[in-house]
């Protein structure tokens, strides 16, 4: 078990000595009971941090928001920021240094570890719970979770709570880190692919009937992409800023301002934002679910990124977000690849 | 008013697919070339568009390509090891592995989508991967699934 003096204490000797900007945490919400982000730059703040299977958040993002306030700032030494960063927070840390996005000392890492939990999936509880409002979970440290509400505590089965990139989580310890608390686990409950299976087995006709309803629901209101710590492009393909067809573009430039992905809302463009965004990802989205958790009609996003993290494993031997020298997964190639693909 | 004069079809009508094809331009679209100067025969369901290696081919070509009404797309480049730029193929070979499983994956026919090596002096083989491949693709019927409806 964390205790969360430790932490309080670390992130206080931290902003005491002016070692880091500020700290990034966890705090208690204030709408519900799940926590939220926190910027802490007072030291006496750090009294606010909490750690507890409520804290979802993948913290990472704020460091690549950092980073672009720190390029418009035109600022190029600084202070580096505190971060409290879970087994998957580390692991987008470490794609993110692969890809030099910043220096390794540009960020310090608290690692917490997730000691065989994980967080908490609120669309489950909130089933699960029949719209009693929880106040507060707790793992009883073998297989179950007391949740308290106003009626008393409920005593839930920890598999049907967890998040399910928690219960497929392959490295729920930061692996990446200047300090750490918590036992190092490896591994989560279920099979790192577990929530591929059925959709793999399935028919193609099958598989497109789920998906097409799926896309069809997609709003393009991109919280997808803006949740996401790799999604840190400063323009999209699928809404370019800089070669915008306005009112006031003539013909001639229209023609050169190729659209790839169209913004309107239909089930052809809503696949082509979903793939190009999942092949975006390859080899660099380290399931830390952000995707599928904002989305607000639940469109399962992270089965993409998924499916592609798979295929990187099993046939290119690549895991994402385990060693920040190592070359990205498109961007190097084996002379043993897969070659049964091609004709 | 006159009639309007019968025709009678003796030949039932078949759908013809339409199949994009990225050729490398240093070997797939030499050996494209080559099948042509030597007069092979090959259906006509292909428009053939070169680009520079098969390692510059984005997956968004490949959607855009199925986005606007593309039957099959078929992506062809060096030989591994002959490319001119030392290493694109390879790097086209694990992109190409990687769309085609999530296309798959969201329910697209997988046979709609390949990659082939065809080298210039491969006249023949293009011939042959083009004949099989509409061949496999005419039972499938058009690609709707990701086509734009723009009705």
């Amino acid at each position: 078990m964390i205790d969360i003096k430790d932490l309080r204490k670390q992130a206080r000797e931290l902003l005491d000595n002016e070692d880091v900007k500020y700290v990034l945490g966890f705090q208690k919400g204030t709408a519900t009971f799940m926590s939220t982000p926190a910027f802490i730059t007072e030291a006496a703040d750090t009294e606010n941090l909490v750690w507890d299977p409520t804290c979802v958040h993948n913290l990472a993002l704020y460091l690549t928001e950092e980073r672009k306030m720190r390029v418009a700032r035109k600022e190029t030494e600084g202070k580096p920021v505190g971060i409290v960063a879970k087994g998957c927070d580390s692991r987008a840390i470490v794609v993110l240094l692969q890809e030099n996005y910043f220096k390794r000392q540009d960020v310090h890492i608290i690692g917490v570890s997730c000691e065989g939990t994980g967080v908490l999936d609120e669309n489950k509880l909130n089933r699960l719970l029949k719209g009693k409002a929880p106040l507060n979970a707790e793992f009883d440290g073998v297989g179950h979770f007391l949740v308290a509400t106003k009626d008393g505590d409920v005593k839930i089965p920890a598999n049907e709570i967890l998040a399910d990139r928690c219960l497929e989580c392959r490295a729920p310890y930061p692996a990446e880190h200047d300090t750490v608390y918590g036992e190092k686990v490896d591994g989560g409950r279920l099979d790192p692919f577990h929530s591929l299976e059925a959709l793999e087995a399935s028919a193609v006709g099958d598989k497109w009937d789920f998906w097409k309803e799926q896309m069809d629901k997609c709003l393009r209101c991109y919280a997808c992409r803006s949740v996401c710590p790799m999604c840190y492009c400063e323009e999209c393909v699928v809404d370019s800023i800089t070669f915008m067809v306005t009112p006031d573009t003539l013909p001639g430039q229209k023609a050169n301002r190729i659209k790839w992905i169209e913004r309107s809302n239909n089930t052809s463009e809503n696949f082509g934002y979903h793939l190009v965004r999942a092949i975006h990802l390859a080899g660099r989205c380290i399931d830390c679910g952000e995707c599928q958790r904002v989305c607000p009609v639940d469109i399962p996003v992270r089965l993409l990124n998924k499916k592609l993290e798979k295929e990187a494993f099993e046939m290119f031997d690549y895991e994402p977000g385990t060693d920040s020298e190592a070359p990205s997964l498109v961007s190097s190639f084996l002379d043993e690849d897969p070659n049964d693909h091609i004709l | 008013m006159l009639d309007k004069p019968e025709t009678k079809t003796t030949v039932e009508e078949q759908f013809e697919p339409r199949i994009i094809t990225f050729l490398c331009k240093w070997c797939s679209s030499a050996g494209s070339d080559l099948a042509g100067v030597s007069r092979m025969e090959y259906p006509a369901n292909v428009v053939p568009i070169t680009v520079m290696c098969s390692g510059g081919i984005s997956p968004v070509y490949i959607l855009s390509a199925f986005n606007k009404g593309a039957d099959g797309i078929l992506v062809s480049g060096c030989h591994p090891g002959d490319c001119h730029y030392i290493k694109g193929n390879y790097y086209a070979r694990r992109k190409i592995y990687l769309v085609q499983k999530l296309i798959e994956f969201v329910g697209l026919e997988p046979e709609r989508f390949k990659m082939s090596w065809i080298s210039a002096a491969e006249g023949a083989k293009f011939t042959k991967v083009i004949t099989d491949f509409v061949e496999e693709i005419r039972p499938l019927g058009p690609q709707e699934k990701l086509k734009v409806d723009r009705r």
